[in-house]
């Protein structure tokens, strides 16, 4: 069983509990103007160039005939390069490939390796995206295999997949992170490219099946689009029945914009940022509406 | 605590740079007096001066005593010096005593490399590392009293002359023995034994007046018909009785100082304070300690006249403080003679006594293993008791708090860590290491206790450890060995590999053996077998210069308070630095430095010579003998071969059989000699020097520039996060051999990856991790906002500064210069 992976994180703080390794898989329904992580949305692997990193000495048009070509002060591929073929080109890996075909088996080896930080801490595997979901096959391989070698697993999900995957992941699941950015979906709908009943009814019919699954909802708190008590209220008290699940908010950073002007994106948000007053008001809300 | 790498070309500790970034301001803890910033304010401003006192008194009564037993000749010279020294009660302190001078003060040891003393005394304030002020009058007693004296007498020029040519050649110039090569370094020119820890338990039980009357009636008890009895016996019993005298002689002057101060005192509050000072110090060290301030003055006078007595590497320690201190602190505290603050209060005394003393190296050397006035006397903490149950006690958490309040980067902190460690204090310990400043250290009871007992040591012994100086493990009174170790350049071995045996810098001399025109190996195995040859010849080297090291300083050290304080040597009647002692276990060391470099080099050469050959061996070499000039693409691409600290096996397996070659030697030969020679990875500075001798190296690194410290990868090589730093780290080890020491490891992380509540919890299972792994020496660096700022500068150094930034953790070079100046100022408005 192979899937296309982008990144494997080890020494992951933040994703769960614990000392984690997260892997990330490529490809994404949404098209989240915020995405942290561009080179995540699209299923197939991608090939970037940061500008910051080229030192201009020529090679990869020297050496790499008919791969890449100079565009206006850019560096451009011509075809999709291969992760070695990006290495041998670029001494300075200004040229990176994005996505990469892995085994499931392999994957787990390498996660597998950081086995006594987990220990030591409740670690272990997060799945992450894009949406995991898009390889649900794969997703599955991986959380099976993981929880064959009782390694703790996790996924981080946006929710927009068929909900027979989600439930077949779920099944080898110790814990759920599961996104709900807006609650209204026409505006979802504006801001990621898709409607949000699905995501909701999943949701709904994951807690209903699986009502012992510890899980964390999550919200980005995106400047100018969901910034305000009424959306955040409005996620609590559709989350707020089902028993194990809490709540968190996430800033909003701008860390992914290298990785746009890399792969010949504009960065949609340009230079809005959040405020952090209006961020810690928004937590204590938060809290304080979770306890009611 | 050994010094951080730097780019800067003076090396600040973690703690020092810290205070860097509050613009010098020093916070201290307030004490009712305000006693602690007091003292502080006292010397802080002063420059580092040399004191000659210690030097002078010991040359005259050497010129006096020749002909006598050495130990008898260094007991009659501590005695005189006892006499003579000035001796001080400091304004405010409440533990009186000093080595030398007020103010920063570092002392001389001319009988281990006096024969450098008259260019010393020239340029010591003007030298680039470590300059010490020196008067005019006392210049003129080093040149004119002290220094031709020694000449032809030092230790120095005694191994000189003794090493075989080809010793020689990688240990100093042979046209200028003056002159280091930094192949293969001696350390045992630089001080007179290596780092130490003595039994402060026997002194303080005891008492040197008990002490005295034992030797005296062993001594009355002799056959003196036996030449044995007569010539080796009693002259060490009558040392013994010289040396009690003279702590005791010492002790008693500074009770006589502080009464006499008392009595001119006009403030009724410390008239009180120099009155018990005085009254402390007629008891103690004579007669056994029978509170905490007795016992906290008895250590201090212990600790003050071992410096007195020679130059012990890294500075004398102060073993497991928090179990040989506890029944007087306890006591103390049920009684109500002491708080906790008044406890904090005198350990700060004495930190801020030991902050006064700087390690003095006069040899050009010395100074450059050890820069930015290095010393570190290793206050120990936690672990096991000689039972092997756990030993943490109320004195562990409050030597660890102090640490947390105390601004200053002493005392050096050491924590055992074992697999029954309290919740409580791993958890404390996160906290402390949270600091930033780089405190504590810690040190693995789950690897140091069973290699200690593959050497012959008893359970209690091994459990009973004391760290000593950087990572050592020190058994009081099992331990014989104190000859100091030498430096391998492992960066050299790389290029003695390339050029057959030469170096860029030496030019055609032969240095060591041919192992072939690399230009004719077909292979990698060839490559790395002359590799191997070569790194062989040099620990050989090495091998027979600690031989003869070995057997030389008991020619020239004699340690009789030292050997007053540990069992063997009374029971044998024999001077702790004799070449072989009765029933001891003699524990030495060699030093290979650069690991990193050489196994990644080594990958470099691998895959891009051998595997995909991109180059050829002599393209290679045209680009390393230019530094790279105009090959910028190229050596970007050799540092991207796989490499040590990531936890790929395509780099560790180089780097493990690197290691395994070194261990196999030495399970060889070691025993040969009479004592083992283990393995070990502590550079102190010595990365330093010895990497500005070794030319562009295969993995990229320029000429000159520092070699990767301990077992730490190279610098910015480790790119795959902490946890894949301590996997390489077991992976590379060779734990079938018990000749393995102690490998110093570094990891770097930014504050704000382990900040707050959740902070603690990951750095504690970090250190549970690691404690899991069986690794020797861990210790934490938490980047400050200036390491940022040169991050910002030049990324290509520091691409593996992990920052934590809103929901996750990001590598701070990937970041865009307007979120890394962001994350800056994060940081700056948290250390505020």
């Amino acid at each position: 069983m192979t899937g296309i992976v982008f990144n494997i994180q080890r020494f992951s703080l933040h994703d769960g509990t614990g000392i984690r390794t997260v892997v990330f898989l490529k490809g994404c329904p949404l098209r989240c103007p915020w995405c942290a992580n561009p080179e995540s949305q699209r299923r197939e692997p991608e090939t970037a160039w940061s500008a910051a990193k080229c030192i201009g000495c020529g090679d990869c048009l020297r050496t790499g005939a008919g791969a890449v070509k100079r565009e206006g002060g850019r560096v451009v591929p011509l075809r999709r390069l291969s992760g070695a073929e990006a290495e041998r080109l670029c001494p300075a890996q200004a040229l990176q490939v994005f996505g990469e075909e892995r085994s499931a088996a392999d994957i787990i080896d390498i996660v597998e390796r950081d086995m006594i930080f987990y220990e030591n801490s409740e670690g272990g595997l997060t799945l992450s995206g894009g949406e995991p979901l898009t390889q649900p096959a794969f997703t599955a391989a991986l959380l099976r295999e993981a929880q064959g070698r009782h390694i703790h697993t996790a996924m981080e999900t946006g929710g927009l997949a068929d909900y027979q995957d989600l439930r077949a992941a779920a099944r080898h699941l110790d814990q759920l992170i599961y996104d709900i950015k807006i609650f209204d979906s026409r505006r979802h709908q504006e801001q990621t490219g898709a409607g949000n009943q699905a995501i909701l009814e999943n949701f709904r019919r994951l807690m209903d099946e699986f009502p012992r699954l510890p899980t964390l909802a999550r919200t980005p708190v995106i400047p100018g689009v969901n910034d305000h008590e009424k959306e955040i209220s409005d996620i609590i008290d559709f989350i707020r029945p089902y028993p194990n699940v809490s709540y968190e908010l996430l800033p909003y950073h701008r860390l992914g914009a290298p990785k746009y002007e890399a792969l010949g994106r504009a960065y949609p948000l340009g230079k809005r940022a959040l405020d952090a007053g209006r961020f810690r008001r928004l937590q204590i809300f938060a809290e304080r509406r979770m306890a009611r | 605590m050994p010094i951080q790498p730097s780019r800067d070309s003076s090396a600040y500790s973690p703690q020092e740079s810290r205070l860097q970034t509050q613009s010098g301001r020093m916070v201290f803890p307030g004490g009712p007096r305000g006693r602690i910033r007091k003292i502080y304010e006292s010397f802080q401003d002063s420059k580092a001066a040399v004191d000659v006192q210690r030097a002078k008194y010991f040359t005259e009564s050497f010129k006096s005593t020749e002909g006598q037993p050495l130990i008898l000749r260094w007991a009659k010279a501590l005695r005189h010096i006892a006499e003579k020294i000035d001796v001080y009660v400091d304004d405010h302190q409440l533990l009186a005593g000093r080595a030398g001078r007020e103010g920063k003060y570092g002392l001389i040891y001319p009988e281990l490399d006096g024969c450098f003393l008259e260019n010393f005394a020239k340029n010591s304030d003007s030298r680039t590392e470590s300059p010490f002020a020196l008067t005019g009058a006392d210049r003129r007693i080093l040149l004119e009293e002290i220094a031709p004296y020694w000449t032809g007498k030092t230790y120095y020029e005694d191994l000189a002359a003794s090493l075989p040519e080809d010793v020689l050649r990688v240990t100093f110039d042979p046209a200028d023995t003056f002159t280091s090569r930094y192949i293969v370094n001696e350390t045992s020119s630089m001080r007179s034994a290596l780092q130490w820890v003595h039994d402060y338990q026997t002194g303080l039980e005891k008492g040197f007046e008990t002490i005295k009357q034992e030797a005296a009636a062993r001594l009355s008890s002799l056959d003196l018909h036996d030449p044995l009895d007569a010539l080796e016996k009693a002259p060490f019993l009558e040392a013994i009785i010289i040396t009690a005298d003279a702590i005791n002689l010492w002790a008693r002057r500074h009770s006589l100082l502080a009464a006499e101060k008392a009595a001119g005192e006009s403030d009724p509050v410390r008239r009180a304070e120099l009155l018990q000072i005085a009254a402390v110090c007629a008891r103690v060290p004579r007669l056994p300690a029978r509170d905490f301030h007795e016992a906290l003055q008895a250590q201090w006078f212990m600790q003050l006249f071992s410096r007195l007595e020679q130059k012990t590497g890294a500075t004398i320690s102060n073993g497991r403080m928090d179990q040989y201190l506890y029944p007087y602190f306890q006591a103390d505290i049920a009684a109500g003679r002491q708080t906790e603050e008044s406890v904090k209060e005198l350990f700060q005394c004495m930190w801020l006594g030991m902050a006064q003393y700087v390690d003095l190296y006069v040899s050009p050397a010395g100074v450059r293993f050890n820069e930015g006035y290095a010393h570190w006397e290793a206050v120990t903490v936690g672990g096991v008791d000689a039972e092997g149950r756990d030993a943490v006690n109320e004195l562990t958490y409050l030597l660890l708090a102090d640490k947390r309040e105390f601004p200053l980067n002493y005392p050096d902190l050491a924590a055992r860590v074992h697999a029954g460690s309290p919740r409580r204090y791993l958890h404390e310990l996160a906290l402390t290491v949270q600091e930033g400043a780089g405190f504590p250290k810690l040190i693995n009871d789950e690897e140091i206790i069973p290699v200690l007992l593959a050497k012959g040591a008893e359970f209690a012994e091994a459990n009973d450890y004391a760290v000593s100086g950087c990572t050592e493990a020190r058994m009081p009174n099992r331990d014989t060995y104190t000859a100091p170790c030498p430096y391998i350049n492992l960066g050299a071995a790389v290029e003695l590999t390339l050029h057959n045996g030469r170096m860029e810098k030496y030019g055609d001399e032969l240095l060591t053996i041919e192992t072939g025109e690399p230009e004719n190996f077909a292979t990698f195995e060839e490559f790395f077998a002359a590799y191997i040859r070569q790194q062989t010849f040099l620990i050989a080297q090495a091998f027979k210069q600690q031989y003869i090291v070995t057997r030389l300083r008991e020619k020239h050290f004699a340690s009789p308070f030292g050997s007053s304080l540990h069992r063997l040597c009374q029971k044998n009647f024999q001077d702790l630095h004799a070449a072989k002692i009765e029933g001891g276990i003699d524990i030495g060391y060699f030093d290979m430095i650069g690991f990193g470099s050489a196994a990644d080099s080594l990958s470099a050469v691998k895959k891009f010579v051998y595997e995909e050959k991109l180059l050829t061996i002599a393209e290679l070499k045209r680009a390393l003998k230019a530094d790279f000039r105009d090959a910028e693409p190229l050596r970007l691409r050799l540092s991207g071969a796989p490499a040590y600290g990531n936890n790929d096996p395509r780099a560790d397996e180089i780097a493990r059989q690197i290691d395994l070659a070194a261990l196999k030697f030495s399970g060889e030969y070691a025993k040969k000699m009479g004592f083992s020679m283990d393995l070990r990875y502590v550079p102190v500075t010595s990365h330093i020097p010895l990497g500005r001798v070794v030319g562009a190296l295969p993995n990229g690194r320029r000429a000159g520039v520092f070699l990767s410290d301990g077992s730490s990868a190279s610098h910015g090589a480790d790119t795959t996060g902490p946890t894949a730093v301590l996997l390489s780290n077991r992976a590379t080890k060779n734990p079938a051999f018990s000749n393995r020491a102690s490998r110093l490891l570094n990891i770097k992380l930014s504050p704000s990856a382990v900040a707050g509540e959740e902070g603690t919890k990951k750095l504690t299972a970090l250190i549970k991790s690691w404690r899991d792994l069986k690794l020797w020496h861990l210790q934490f660096n938490i980047i400050n906002r200036e390491t940022l700022e040169k991050a910002k500068a030049d990324p290509r150094s520091y691409k593996n500064l992990l920052v934590r930034v809103a929901g996750y953790s990001a590598y701070f070079v990937e970041l865009s210069p307007d979120l890394q100046e962001d994350i800056i100022l994060r940081t700056e408005h948290k250390t505020v």
